[in-house]
């Protein structure tokens, strides 16, 4: 009898303990390759707060395991698109500004962004842009926009997003079309620019493209910002243009879901975050645009000056908006085109 | 009649009947199937009957809409094409498995462990890194071309990497171990004295191969077959890192529904049909191997 | 039949060996067309090694084998006219009774309408005609034996090798199958050559029978020389019984000669097979050739015994003698009818030997 109450005092005692410790825990889900592990265990010698940390590769994977109900995550790292949709479909929990005094870092300019037009929800983590890179070693005529990319001379020398959207995207920035309006009529004029630019890609690739570039199998890319930011840290052979026509900016946001468990250590995560030493980490490892001003005064000239991370002001960006079911209408477009070949 | 339930007890009327210990021997795998393949199959077949909704969830109706989609010819030629592949990769893995796992069975059992860990020896480092391996063998400026260019058999570098036949080189290494070994299970159990009595009885070494020894490792051949033409189908890791993403196979057709369409519904549809081309094959196999199986 | 007899079998000294093991040592022998003859030994004793040479499975690492006048050392086991029968009868699984049958036919690409008939006289001939159609997994082990048999001959070879066939089978089926081999030997009048471990077996088919041991051949000849007149302790003790005695030569009287047992007891034999100059020798006494008596008979040798031991084997009777010197005998009666003298534990006989029943073995 004695062995037994022991056994469930000490049963209790250590749910006890659990409880105490969850109290002080975060479950972050977030990119893969994109929160510096220097980022996750400064927070934690600092707050004492403990980070679980779980990846996903893709706005709509994250997207699917939040309907689906799965996890119990405290913050989230989506890109703008999917944020506005998860805003429309109340999935996102207020933030408390109060809490957050480091938001006075941030750029202005992304701040007021149509996906979150009152910075209500979402905070911006790092954004980027989608453009071409040009081994200029290899590729002697100038490279502007889409068109000049896709011309017949650079059949199999080119690597480009493994995304079907973007790539729609780029064909309806070089038609002059609006790209967040997919309609039947839209894709229709699309379809022949899509269907001849898919025979002169050599490799489709979202995770790496830099590989295909470095390694030499190709000399032109259209790729992520910080893919070109590492390309040209790497050799300054390797130029980002960005696109004359226009071209797409994503803002990859901080946010706490709804039902979110621990909320205060989420506030606390994202205002340790913009700091701008803390922020300064995340641009040393991945070099996409960052938001925070106060970070960007810590970074060195030639950070600065990568075209990629912080291209030339001017040039016409826009972001995604959440299109619903007509991502299935692109995916059949295009996964047909590629098929034809 | 006291001493009669005992005796009864010990001798089972029917032995095939598993008692209740065999169930609780049983049981963990049972549930493991349960909770691990027949559930998620089930959710599977629920869900391709369904609708989806803007963020990608599920909406609980019947439509056949999913299965429609599937046998527009878009899909239909993936189908074909993936099954061409994955036919051409079975064939190159008969073929160059066959002899290896033959050489195996028919080794000392001292040097047979020691060639069947050679051929176990792939699985113990991670699938994406030996196919990154392969890239670098095959890029540009990768060993291959190094080689073939400082031997001076070719003077421009062969674009090798992210072609259809870089896909099949991947296919056919990352599938190959799953031929050698069923094939090798058959082969080892080949009774030597059947191959000697062909010899004797006038058979040649190609005769003796084609007439005995392939028909009775037929059932490792089937087994083998099974193992790498229904995965090949639906590889997508292979051709998206090694085939460069150009060509879709039905994999990389299912793994968009999930990860960028949005789309369970119709992923799920095209994963029912998949499973359904494997029960297909499964039957045709084993209806083909029954005659051989005794 | 010709009347010369043909040498169908030649082997001239050949040796195999394995690693530095000789399984076969230096053997020549010879044999006749449409010889039944029978290698015998225990097993590891180099007979099946001797079989598979001829077969072609093995080639030799000297000397020569000669099938028909023709050198066939080095051809492989498909280029040679010769057929086996295997231990496990090796059919094919895959195949039905017929193709199994038709197997070789195949191989030697015989056109079907030649075949068929060939396939359908061999199974008829093994008394197998209704069994065309079915698996060698649908058979029993002494029709499996028999498909085996017949897929060997319906090729016609020039020499028929049996490793062992009749060792699965029961002892019922084996006396069976023995006849029907017997005859299936004489229908055909091919070369037989059969490998056994049974001694028995080897005494019923053969027309000669090869003793061997150590990858040598120790005794050769018909299956009364072979019993009667082992020429070696092993092919003595191998074959049949025998009570196997260490002798000293005592003195020699013309054709006969005396000798003593270590014990005491002294034999007369036949001198003929004992040297000159022989001092001592070891003689075989076969069981069943010890007269056994109540009353003291009139013989060469003649010694009183009494019954050690009294085992029933049915239509034998086994006695343990110990003479009263203290040699302990084997030897074998027949189970006796009411008319006859009974013997049983302790009793006190007279034992007769022939002379020429006291085989001398070997000497010194």
């Amino acid at each position: 009898m004695k062995a037994i109450k022991t056994l469930i005092l000490t049963l209790v005692a250590s749910f006890a303990a659990t409880a105490l410790h969850a109290a002080g825990e975060l479950n972050l889900f977030g990119w893969s390759e994109y929160v510096p592990q220097d980022v996750l265990e400064g927070f934690t010698k600092e707050t004492g707060i403990k980070v679980n940390f779980e990846t996903y590769a893709s706005n709509e994977e994250l997207l699917s395991k939040l309907v689906a109900g799965g996890g119990n995550y405290d913050l989230i790292q989506p890109s703008e698109y999917a944020a506005e949709l998860m805003i429309r479909r109340k999935m996102l929990a207020p933030l408390d500004k109060a809490k957050l005094p480091n938001l006075k870092n941030l750029d202005p300019e992304l701040k007021g962004q149509v996906h979150d037009p009152e910075d209500n929800f979402t905070v911006p983590y790092m954004s980027g842009t989608v453009g071409i890179v040009v081994n200029t070693e290899v590729v002697k005529t100038p490279i502007k926009g889409y068109k000049d990319v896709f011309q017949a001379k650079f059949k199999d020398r080119l690597v480009v997003l493994n995304d079907n959207r973007e790539l729609v995207t780029w064909a309806l920035y070089s038609l002059g079309l609006p790209i967040n309006e997919i309609n039947p009529a839209a894709l229709a004029k699309a379809r022949p620019v899509v269907a001849e630019w898919v025979k002169l890609v050599k490799v489709f690739d979202s995770d790496s493209p830099k590989t295909a570039l470095l390694n030499g199998d190709v000399d032109l890319g259209i790729v992520w910002s910080g893919e070109a930011a590492i390309l040209w840290n790497e050799n300054k052979k390797f130029q980002y243009v960005l696109p004359a026509e226009g071209a797409h900016r994503f803002i990859d946001i901080l946010a706490i879901p709804a039902n979110a468990p621990h909320k205060a250590e989420a506030h606390a995560f994202i205002n340790y975050i913009l700091r701008p030493e803390v922020s300064k980490i995340v641009s040393e490892n991945f070099p996409y645009t960052n938001p925070n001003l106060g970070a960007r005064q810590l970074l060195t000239a030639e950070q600065l000056a990568n075209p990629a991370s912080y291209p030339p002001a001017g040039a016409k960006l826009q972001t995604f908006r959440d299109i619903g079911k007509a991502a299935a209408d692109i995916d059949k477009l295009v996964t047909d085109l590629k098929s034809a070949q | 009649m006291s001493a009669v339930p005992a005796a009864t007890e010990l001798a089972p009327t029917d032995s095939r009947r598993p008692g209740w210990r065999a169930w609780a021997l049983l049981a963990p795998m049972v549930l493991w199937l349960l909770a691990f393949v027949v559930v998620p199959t089930a959710i599977l077949l629920v869900y391709s009957f369904c609708e989806r909704d803007e963020v990608g969830g599920v909406i609980f109706t019947f439509t056949w809409e999913n299965y429609h989609r599937v046998f527009d010819p878009v899909y239909l030629r993936i189908f074909v094409r993936s099954v061409y592949y994955a036919g051409l990769t079975t064939v190159i893995c008969v073929v160059l498995g066959y002899p290896v796992a033959y050489y195996i069975a028919r080794a000392s059992v001292e040097r047979r462990n020691q060639l069947l860990l050679l051929v176990m020896v792939p699985f113990w480092t991670s699938f994406l890194i030996r196919t990154y391996a392969w890239i670098t063998i095959l890029k540009q400026d990768g060993l291959l071309n190094g080689l073939l260019l400082s031997m001076n058999f070719i003077t421009e570098p062969l674009g090798l990497l992210y072609t259809p036949t870089a896909v099949v080189i991947g296919l056919v290494y990352a599938y190959l171990p799953f031929m050698i070994l069923p094939i090798y299970g058959s082969a080892e159990k080949l009774d030597n004295s059947l191959i000697e009595a062909a010899h004797d009885l006038g058979a040649g070494p190609v005769r003796a191969f084609s007439s005995v020894i392939v028909p009775l490792t037929m059932p490792g051949i089937a087994a083998g077959t099974l193992l790498v033409f229904v995965p090949a189908i639906g590889m997508f890791a292979i051709t998206d890192l090694m085939g460069g993403a150009k060509v879709p196979m039905i994999g990389n057709v299912i793994q968009n529904q999930f990860l960028q369409a949005r789309d369970w519904p119709f992923g799920a549809a095209l994963g029912v049909i998949f499973m359904l081309m494997f029960a297909l094959t499964y039957v045709i196999l084993q209806s083909r191997g029954a005659r051989h199986a005794t | 039949m010709s009347t010369t007899p043909l040498a169908m079998i030649e082997i001239r000294a050949v040796t195999k060996r394995f690693g530095r093991f000789a399984a076969v040592d230096r053997v020549s022998l010879t044999v006749r067309a449409g010889e039944f003859i029978t290698l015998l030994g225990p097993s590891g004793c180099g007979k099946t090694t001797l079989l598979r040479l001829l077969a072609g499975f093995e080639t030799p690492d000297e000397g020569q084998i000669l099938l028909d006048g023709m050198e066939v050392s080095h051809l492989p086991p498909y280029r040679r006219n010769v057929n086996q029968v295997f231990q496990s009868y090796a059919l094919f699984p895959h195949l039905t009774v017929r193709e199994n049958v038709g197997f070789g036919l195949r191989m030697k690409n015989v056109p079907a309408a030649d075949a068929g008939p060939r396939i359908r006289d061999a199974l008829a001939m093994v008394s197998l005609d209704e069994m065309a159609d079915r698996f060698p997994h649908q058979l029993s082990g002494g029709q499996r034996q028999r498909v085996a048999l017949a897929r060997a001959i319906v090729c016609r070879p020039k020499v028929l090798l049996l490793d062992e066939p009749l060792s699965a089978l029961d002892a019922k089926l084996r006396h069976t199958m023995q006849l029907e081999l017997k005859h299936l030997h004489k229908k055909l009048g091919l070369t037989f050559v059969f490998v056994t471990h049974d001694q028995e077996e080897a005494l019923t088919m053969s027309d000669r029978i090869a003793v061997i041991n150590r990858g040598q051949i120790e005794q050769l000849g018909d299956a009364s020389e072979i019993y009667h007149k082992p020429r070696t302790a092993f092919a003595a003790d191998f074959i049949g019984q025998a009570n196997l005695l260490n002798v000293t030569v005592t003195g020699r009287n013309g054709t006969t000669a005396r000798v003593r047992l270590d014990n005491g007891l002294e034999l007369t034999v036949a001198a003929a097979g004992l040297p000159a100059t022989a001092k001592s020798a070891l003689v075989s006494i076969r069981p069943e050739k010890i007269c056994i008596s109540k009353q003291r008979m009139d013989s060469e040798n003649v010694f009183a015994a009494h019954i050690e031991e009294e085992i029933f084997r049915g239509a034998t009777d086994q006695l343990r003698l110990v003479t009263e010197q203290g040699t302990k005998l084997n030897a074998l009666v027949a189970n006796e009818s009411a008319m006859q003298e009974a013997f049983h534990e302790g009793d006190r006989v007279w034992c007769g030997l022939h002379l020429d029943d006291v085989v001398i073995v070997q000497t010194d």
